[in-house]
């Protein structure tokens, strides 16, 4: 807290200043005055100013260092007991998360593929005791170029305001805080080498938007959020190309890259952590994503979630269930009939997962975790008539099994493998590393 | 949803913000007081470990994320010591947060107070109930994280950083403060 105690001297100093300014503007010389003596009193006035000015600098400066200091309000100076690894009070904060993976399908050697699957770098700044500045660039698979499958990506960058203690609002592109990995979507944070199904094709993870948000904390351990933000753009929905039924959502976001805004979406989540180990969220977020386009009207999204988590002691389980509506497809795939991918009405997933966490002799932490998905990326189109309604597919069942073996803080070594129910082509075998600083 | 249906939802939504905003944060005079409330006094404590004692004391606390300031008071009523207060700084996911602990003339812990929390991401580590966890507890055998303090999901960082950050504590006034430890040079 900045102290006032040096600060008095700076009014009246002002004052001072300016009443000697006015002094000199509007004093009338006396008439028997000798343009020696105006000279003499105009150099004496000079010198008062010169004086009150050196006066100025100086107390502005000890108000600079008091707006300095920490923030306490105790008398006694801020001392470090420790030399080794202490830290200033800091700005500027680099950090960085990233992914390599080498994958094999079981049944077709042919497509296994080696990536960076990411590479992230983020900086946040400090503006103040209460702004913030968070950001974060990413690349995926290594190089982007025209005849490079990689992209670039502002992935994060939002101005973060604290109210009080514990209200907090964004403005700028930030993450939903939808389900538990989107918000903590590093390589560390998950199990399994790729982020689970549910969590990319049902919710669209990484998954920001562009907008107004306000979070608070209470001490009894409820997170609440809400906000509005930029939303989907159903024009975007490519129905000649199957991307849509692989990530229905994830197909036709924005990402706030010239972002259509016609039509602004709502969110909300509550999360509750008031009982130690334990974690029990849920969220929405629905908007209109006909954007204002030709032949697109009422066109609302909407994905809801609800998630659990338990840490009863190294264990780590958790659960997921996410759903997601679109409205009035029905004039819209009418006139996309004949292509393959219409637009569904409805899709959904859900996952359950335990993963122990065993520490080795040697720190390390090795966690083997098995994980349980059912999803649907098309479980149910519109009505169009009979014989013209596409059938909804069938749901996919994946069963992974594997290790996280953490090395060190923040590096993880990963293995699994994985079976699918519908189409058994896609079995494979993963191995990855992921960091985190 | 129109931009004003929007705005209105989230402005309601907003609505009980003011209330919360009135819970002000703890001081570190009020921190002092919530965890010795039978204190009369808040003393200067001076700590000067050798660097040997630095790298013992690390080595026994465990891995810790960076620290800020380290402050220390002893508490006391009338000439008699009741405890002492440490307010540290730790990196949560990005930030600092600033935590004052207790450590009661046994040697025992008294629950762990948040004094300031900077970043919204992780801001759970402020339920008093994962705070009570520490209270008591007088040993690293009894300061495992994950095992004796429970991870807070979504507050992974903070949760670990602020275990971590009262084992370094602890073995700190084992070293340096515990009657019979060895004393700091300026103490």
């Amino acid at each position: 807290m900045m102290t006032f105690t040096s600060a008095p001297g700076g009014p009246r100093a002002l004052t001072l200043l300016a009443g000697l300014v006015l002094a000199a503007v509007f004093a009338q010389p006396a008439p028997a005055a000798t343009a020696d003596e105006v000279e003499a009193r105009l150099n004496a006035l000079s010198a008062q100013v010169a004086e009150l000015q050196a006066e100025l600098a100086e107390l502005k400066a000890q108000q600079q260092v008091a707006a300095a200091t920490p923030a306490t309000e105790n008398a006694s100076a801020s001392d470090t007991v420790f030399t080794a690894g202490a830290a200033p009070s800091k700005q500027v904060e680099w950090f960085g998360y990233g992914e390599l993976n080498y994958s094999r399908p079981n049944s077709n050697s042919a497509n296994t593929t080696a990536d960076v699957g990411r590479f992230v770098l983020g900086a946040s700044y400090r503006f103040d005791e209460k702004t913030r500045f968070v950001s974060e660039l990413e690349i995926e698979h290594a190089v982007s170029s025209a005849a490079d499958p990689g992209e670039v990506a502002v992935e994060q960058a939002y101005i973060e305001r604290r109210l009080g203690d514990s209200i907090y609002t964004k403005m700028g592109l930030f993450l939903i805080p939808v389900g538990m990995l989107n918000e903590n979507h590093e390589p560390t944070r998950y199990y399994g080498v790729f982020r689970n199904f549910v969590d990319t094709a049902i919710i669209p993870t990484t998954w920001r938007e562009g907008g107004f948000a306000v979070r608070g904390d209470t001490s009894g351990g409820l997170r609440w959020d809400v906000g509005i933000s930029t939303g989907f753009d159903l024009s975007k929905w490519d129905a000649t190309v199957g991307a849509g039924l692989e990530k229905p959502l994830g197909s036709i976001h924005q990402e706030l890259a010239r972002a259509r805004a016609n039509d602004l979406s709502s969110f909300g989540a509550l999360n509750y952590t008031g009982v130690p180990g334990l974690r029990l969220g849920a969220s929405v977020f629905t908007g209109e994503a006909s954007q204002g386009q030709p032949g697109f009207g009422n066109n609302r999204i909407t994905l809801w979630e609800g998630h659990a988590r338990w840490n009863p002691g190294n264990w780590d389980l958790s659960a997921l269930y996410a759903r997601g509506h679109i409205s009035n497809t029905r004039p819209i795939n009418l006139k996309l009939l004949g292509n393959p991918t219409l637009i569904p009405e409805s899709f959904f997933g859900g996952y359950a997962e335990a993963a122990y966490r065993a520490t080795l002799p040697n720190a390390w932490t090795l966690a083997p975790f098995a994980r349980y998905e059912r999803f649907n990326t098309a479980s149910g189109y519109a009505s169009l008539g009979a014989g013209l309604t596409p059938d909804p597919l069938d749901d996919e069942t994946v069963l992974a099994a594997g290790a996280n073996l953490e090395i060190a803080p923040g590096v993880v070594v990963k293995l699994d493998y994985l079976r699918f129910d519908r189409d058994a082509g896609n079995d494979r075998f993963d191995l990855g590393v992921g960091y985190q600083f | 949803m129109s931009l004003w249906q929007s705005v209105a939802v989230v402005t309601a939504a907003a609505l009980p913000a003011p209330f919360a905003v009135a819970a002000t944060y703890l001081t570190t005079d009020g921190a002092q007081r919530a965890l010795f409330p039978e204190a009369q006094s808040f003393d200067d404590l001076k700590l000067a470990p050798s660097a040997a004692q630095q790298r013992s004391i690390l080595e026994a606390a465990g891995l810790q994320a960076p620290h800020g300031a380290l402050r220390a008071w002893t508490a006391r009523r009338a000439a008699a010591v009741v405890g002492y207060v440490f307010v540290d700084e730790v990196v949560g996911r990005q930030d600092f947060i600033t935590y004052a602990v207790g450590i009661d003339s046994a040697g025992k812990l008294r629950p762990v107070e948040i004094l300031e929390y900077r970043e919204s991401h992780g801001g759970e580590i402020r339920n008093k109930r994962w705070l009570q966890q520490f209270n008591g507890r007088g040993d690293l055998g009894q300061l495992r994280f994950r095992t004796d303090i429970k991870n807070i999901a979504g507050a992974t960082l903070s949760s670990e950083h602020v275990t971590a950050g009262v084992r370094r504590i602890l073995v700190l006034w084992e070293t340096l403060v515990k009657p019979g430890a060895a004393l700091a040079a300026g103490r």
